[in-house]
């Protein structure tokens, strides 16, 4: 009833408009007045007589508002609008209000986002203007010069992220970006994501786990470049909120549709969650962590740097991509993100060859989480995996097989083992099992940092962590299959040197064989002189570049390898200086290693020959 | 035995003539100097030699080693036996480069019982470079250690055809191999205790007895339950298991009722060692409380006869000591009350080493020193450890104390030179740049110098058989393993007050300036305060290995003004800038020449001084 009451009052109730201009203290002149103004005092709408309706003006029920010094807005009505009028009055008061605290808000962000701009700008142009004049004060010591360097690019690399973080915002916020829609490999991106965060928790000291779970599709369809940055995101976070000597925790998996069998899945949602046990955020931040220009402060965590854009940006990709992010966190507990993304399945394009059904092959490993997922992954590909968990256990086993001519296919080395460094036990491995035995390591480590070493120890193939099965599959069926075809598996895979020319000179006949079926298997063609003299002379017949290397030996009659390699290097042709000389002898001092150096050689390999060392040879000159 | 193989080592036991000749024997000095001279010649002519013999003997050999007959193959076996063997050390780096050689052999020919044989003889090479590693953290010798271990568990794991092997030698490698799994450092002594229970219970099994009745089983049970009772030296209380404790209590009585025995009827005492392991395992036990023991320990150390010189009096009068040490580290509550008696028996080992005869010639009296030097405790009353380090270089090294010598010499006048110039030079070493007083600090600077000078290379002691006891240039593993010697050198000078000051000096002395190249790899210039110090300590060494000291074992040999040449060629890159510019001045140049030329007589001259004291105290 009330209701109907005061519904009939708004409609018979009229209400007009005047701006009132002030001139001096009692007098004065409308300056403007709408219709309802008009029709209340009477008057025409298209030419009003102003002084009129002034005056009507002041004989009507009136509420004065002051817009400024000279202005008022009388706002003009009937008699029982009153109630009316305060009530939206004080709505449109509360909604001016709302609006200019979220300008207020907004406006403070963007002042302190500008405050912090300028510091976390002003920080890395410090350093990069600072550390300029201290490398251009000491230029002449080298090593004071290259560390200024590496702190250059170091603060340039953190500009530079700063700067896109800003323009990723301006897109987002201009309706400017757009995802890309393309094949991707899932594992290819997790280890992109485990080499770039993985040395960045080592360096505070952080446990960095990266977990796999249920994988059905690795080959997947969507915007590869934006997903690592959402990932790289919150896990850059998780490092940089976490002490030293914490722990960070990743897991990846993939859930289906409900209802659909994997065979017939069209998109999986790709599951990620991070978890840490950092200093976590307050109940408070957590409604504004997807807010721009937001970031935790806390006294325990000094100079964090970044945008406070990280994770506005996060929130938009995962909406933009269709997924869902959720973050709970506890302050001084940790935090854990959590975030799905349907994704498209891409069909899978299988290189690898089969592997051998049945076939027993040796893992040693001593992590045991590893350890069931690699037993795992191998069963699956019709292997009969034998685990052995320390290097000693490793060794017996392998020698009675050797000795019952049951030898494995290979062997998987793992991460990590009680009683040894991995790359020792390769190495007697290696020694043990001839240099066809293909060994395979499974590791954390970044390949780049431990090639040479694992290489030089006789290790084959590498397969990084976090493990896939199909790329520890097609690795291992691909380093089986070079066994078993006759090619040599000491060696990475693409080892097909058949476009190279090698010059072997060596005087015992059956050191001649050794190395040309050691060099065989490589493709590489080799020609053999065999004498120092000899080798001069054919040198100089050949076209120019027409060999690659030269191997060396020392001990030789009519010309030794010395004497041969001076030669060489004085001839007037281009490649006299240029062609790569290795030293092959027995003779083992340091000094002989000068020697070899200074007759103009350019590496040593000791006699009797390792295969493997060989190889390490080619590798280096070929690859 | 062929021509050349027997001239070589015949070679090798002269070079060890010559070095042990080192005591004046009532010359002056400078006949003792002309003496010095005339040997280190003398040496140089029987290195080079060596090297021929090794040249155009033994490498064809291995060069062809598959075309080696069966006459070959057992010369080179029986030549690698004199290099290495139970009673002599001739050359332990040829010994392992012929085994190697010998083991490719046997497996290229899948020759089964030659396999076996060579892993053993290789993993007894691994394990005497092991025991040179003494004192290091396992993470620094595992490489060694796991070679080693991992030759005789392939040759152990053939124990499964023992039945099918029917030559009793093999049979014999198989269980020796066995039984030597348990040599070495392990991560945990549970772990080493668990090894040596293994081969005691094959060894135990009387049906391998019976297969092979002619080897020494009881010799072979006997070793295992010594290594068992040794594992007790080097375990702490904490990281022992009651059962770990139960296994050594066993193999302890047993070798303890086998001295008893050993003993019985005659007037000899029970040896120190068994009366030590018999108390500590009383102690693991918990039948004795640790001042029980430590008392004991007290009574064997006091009751050893500081005028005998065997082994037995010798691990009881420095062994002890560093097992004493080692329980007080363990428990520094227990140090205050056994201070003044530590004090004590340092000097009591002080005086001991000085009265030795021959003392530079015993591999065991250097080994328990190495092992007192790892433990030892330094108190304020104490003899300064830098000290005790010095007498080792005297004692046993005089060629490292003469290139520390000249080399703290030539760095103490560089130091002066550097301070004439930049009084600052050196204010990254927080107590040098706390010196307020301008002249003090000019005067301590050098004097810091001459100091890292002589301690830069204690490392080095470790590895006797490589720097001083040179019979030919170094193999390339040698050269690998000799740089160890900063990492030992590290480790020693760390840890006491009265050496900390050195410990970068020694670990980062080979590392290059611009970072890269040298060793070891976990030095970071930048990261060290004491590098400005570590620079002209590196840049002297180098100076003097290559104009005089190092020019054996390398074969690197240059003059002196050849050396400043190549030093500076050198810059920015192996030395610092700062420091190369300086040695372009022709006066500075000429200074240290003279310096290190007064750095060599006077060195000379200290050590004829020292042996001339020590020979004083001499027993009649």
């Amino acid at each position: 009833m009330e209701m109907e009451k005061r519904e009939k009052e708004d409609r018979l109730a009229k209400t007009g408009y005047v701006v009132f201009e002030k001139e001096g203290i009692d007098f004065g002149r409308i300056l403007y007045a709408d219709d309802g103004a008009c029709e209340l005092a009477g008057l025409k709408r298209e030419e009003p007589d102003l002084t009129a309706l002034l005056k009507a003006a002041e004989s009507l029920d009136t509420d004065r508002v002051t817009l400024d010094r000279g202005h008022e807005l009388w706002i003009l009505n009937t008699a029982g609008s009153r109630q009316m009028r305060l009530a939206e009055l004080e709505r449109v008061n509360a909604a001016l209000e709302d609006a200019l605290k979220a300008a207020e808000e907004a406006n403070q962000a963007k002042s302190s986002f500008l405050s912090n701009m300028s510091h976390d700008i002003r920080t890395p142009m410090n350093a990069i203007m600072g550390m300029t004049a201290i490398g251009l004060a000491h230029i002449d010591e080298k090593s004071r010069v290259q560390d200024c360097l590496q702190k250059i690019k170091t603060a340039s690399a953190h500009l530079m992220s700063l700067v896109n973080d800003v323009l990723d915002m301006s897109r987002i916020d201009s309706g400017r970006l757009t995802l890309n829609e393309e094949v991707f490999s899932l594992a290819d991106l997790i280890h992109d994501i485990a080499v770039i965060m993985r040395p960045q928790a080592a360096l505070k000291n952080q446990k960095f786990h990266i977990e796999i779970g249920q994988i059905y599709e690795e080959s997947l369809m969507g915007d590869p470049l934006r997903l690592r940055q959402i990932l790289v995101n919150i896990i850059g976070n998780a490092v940089k909120y976490t002490l030293e000597g914490g722990e960070i925790n990743v897991c990846f998996k993939q859930n289906l549709t409900n209802g659909v069998s994997s065979e017939e899945q069209n998109t999986v949602r790709v599951d990620f969650v991070c978890t840490d046990n950092g200093i976590g955020m307050s109940r408070e931040f957590l409604k504004r962590i997807f807010i721009p220009f937001e970031r935790v402060n806390n006294s325990t965590i000094s100079k964090i740097e970044g945008t406070g854009l990280g994770m506005s940006i996060v929130k938009n990709l995962v909406d933009r991509m269709g997924g869902n992010i959720d973050v709970e966190s506890e302050e001084g507990v940790g935090s854990s993100f959590h975030v799905e993304i349907p994704l498209g399945v891409a069909p899978l394009s299988r290189n690898g060859r089969a592997l051998p059904a049945g076939q027993t092959i040796l893992v040693a490993e001593s992590l045991d989480e590893r350890a069931v997922m690699i037993m795992r992954f191998l069963k699956e590909g019709g292997l009969v995996p034998v685990q052995k968990k320390t290097g000693l256990e490793t060794v017996t086993w392998l020698t009675e097989e050797q000795f019952e001519d049951r030898m494995p296919c290979a062997m998987l080395l793992g991460q990590k083992l009680p009683d040894m460094p991995v790359l020792e036990l390769a190495a007697h491995v290696r020694q043990l099992a001839g240099p066809e035995f293909p060994i395979l390591l499974v590791s954390e480590e970044d390949w780049a940092q431990i090639e040479f070493r694992a290489a030089r120890a006789g290790v084959n193939a590498f397969v990084p962590c976090p493990l896939f099965q199909s790329r520890l599959l097609e690795t291992l069926s691909e380093l089986i299959a070079r066994t078993g075809e006759g090619g040599e598996a000491s060696s990475d895979f693409h080892t097909d040197y058949s476009s190279y020319r090698i010059l072997l000179v060596e005087d015992i006949e059956l050191n001649q064989e050794i190395v040309v079926e050691m060099l065989s298997v490589t493709g590489v063609q080799v020609e053999v002189a065999d004498n120092g003299a000899k080798a001069v002379e054919m040198f100089e017949a050949s076209p120019e570049g027409h060999f690659d290397l030269i191997f060396m030996d020392i001990q030789m009659p009519v010309m030794n390898g010395y004497e041969a390699t001076e030669k060489i290097r004085s001839l007037s042709r281009k490649d006299a200086q240029t062609v790569w000389i290795v030293a092959m002898t027995a003779n083992a001092f340091v000094e002989d290693i000068r020697l070899s150096r200074e007759a103009g050689m350019n590496e040593h390999c000791s006699k009797p020959i390792d295969p493997d060392r060989l190889q390490e040879i080619l590798r280096g000159r070929f690859k | 035995m062929r021509a050349y193989q027997e001239e070589y080592i015949a070679n090798v036991k002269e070079v060890s003539r010559y070095t042990a000749r080192r005591r004046p024997n009532g010359e002056s000095f400078e006949e003792y100097l002309e003496e010095v001279v005339t040997d280190r010649e003398r040496v140089e002519r029987k290195v080079k030699r060596n090297m021929e013999l090794l040249r155009d003997g033994l490498f064809p050999v291995l060069d062809h080693i598959l075309d080696a007959n069966e006459e070959d193959i057992g010369e080179l076996f029986a030549f690698a036996e004199k290099l290495l063997n139970g009673r002599e050390e001739l050359d332990v780096g040829l010994f392992c480069l012929i085994h190697k050689a010998l083991l490719n052999l046997a497996r290229l020919k899948k020759d089964r019982s030659g396999i076996i044989r060579e892993l053993y003889w290789q993993g007894i090479g691994y394990n005497n470079l092991c025991n040179k590693l003494v004192g290091l953290e396992l993470t620094d010798s595992e490489k060694y250690v796991t070679r080693m271990r991992l030759c005789f568990t392939e040759a152990a794991a053939c124990l499964k055809y023992f039945d099918e092997i029917e030559d009793s030698d093999t049979r014999g490698y198989i269980l020796r191999s066995l039984a030597n799994m348990s040599l070495g450092t392990f991560k945990s002594p549970s772990e080493k205790i668990r090894t040596v229970k293994r081969s005691l219970l094959i060894l135990q099994d009387k049906e391998y007895q019976k297969k092979e009745p002619t080897l020494p089983w009881n010799r072979y049970i006997y070793m295992a339950h010594q290594q068992m009772a040794a594992s007790i030296s080097y375990s702490k209380e904490s990281t022992m298991t009651p059962q770990d404790v139960e296994c050594v209590m066993e193999s302890v009585y047993i070798v303890y009722q086998n001295r008893l025995k050993e003993v019985e009827g005659k007037e000899e005492l029970l040896p120190v060692r068994t009366r030590f392991s018999y108390y500590a395992i009383e102690y693991y036990c918990g039948l004795d409380h640790l001042n029980g023991l430590l008392t004991k320990l007290e009574r064997l150390m006091d009751a050893t006869d500081s005028a005998d010189f065997s082994v037995e009096s010798m691990y009881g009068m420095i062994s002890l000591p560093a097992f004493y040490c080692q329980f007080l580290n363990q428990y520094p509550d227990r140090l205050q009350e056994r201070k003044e008696y530590l004090e004590r028996i340092y000097l009591k080992v002080k005086d001991y080493v000085e009265a030795f005869p021959e003392s530079a010639e015993n591999e065991s009296l250097f080994f328990y020193l190495r092992q007192l030097s790892k433990t030892f405790i330094e108190t304020e009353r104490s003899i300064p450890y830098k000290d005790f380090l010095q007498m080792l270089q005297i004692r046993f090294a005089p060629e490292i104390y003469v290139h520390s010598w000249i080399v703290g010499t030539a760095a103490e006048e560089f130091c002066r030179i550097i301070m004439d110039e930049n009084p600052s030079f050196f204010d990254d070493i927080d107590f040098i740049r706390e010196i307020r007083d301008p002249a003090e600090k000019k005067r301590r600077v050098p004097q810091y110098a001459m100091e890292c000078g002589m301690y830069h290379d204690v490392g080095k002691l470790n590895f006797m058989n490589l720097y001083s006891l040179t019979v030919r240039q170094w193999f390339e593993e040698e050269y690998e393993m000799a740089h160890m010697h900063t990492l030992v050198g590290e480790s020693l000078l760390a840890d006491r007050l009265s050496t900390r000051h050195y410990a970068e000096v020694a670990k980062g002395h080979h590392y290059w300036y611009d970072g890269s190249r040298g060793y070891p790899e976990s030095y970071r210039r930048l990261n060290c305060q004491y590098r400005q110090m570590v620079d002209v300590i590196g840049l002297m060494d180098w100076l003097d290995n290559v104009t005089y000291t190092a020019r054996l074992y390398k074969g690197v040999e240059k003059t002196f003004d050849e050396a400043v040449e190549a030093a500076i060629a050198l810059e920015g890159r192996r030395f610092s800038p700062l420091l190369t510019a300086m040695l372009r001045d022709s006066v500075v140049a000429e200074r240290l020449k003279a310096a290190f030329a007064k750095g060599h007589r006077e060195a000379y001259r200290r050590l004829y001084e020292e042996y001339g004291k020590a020979k004083k105290r001499l027993p009649e």
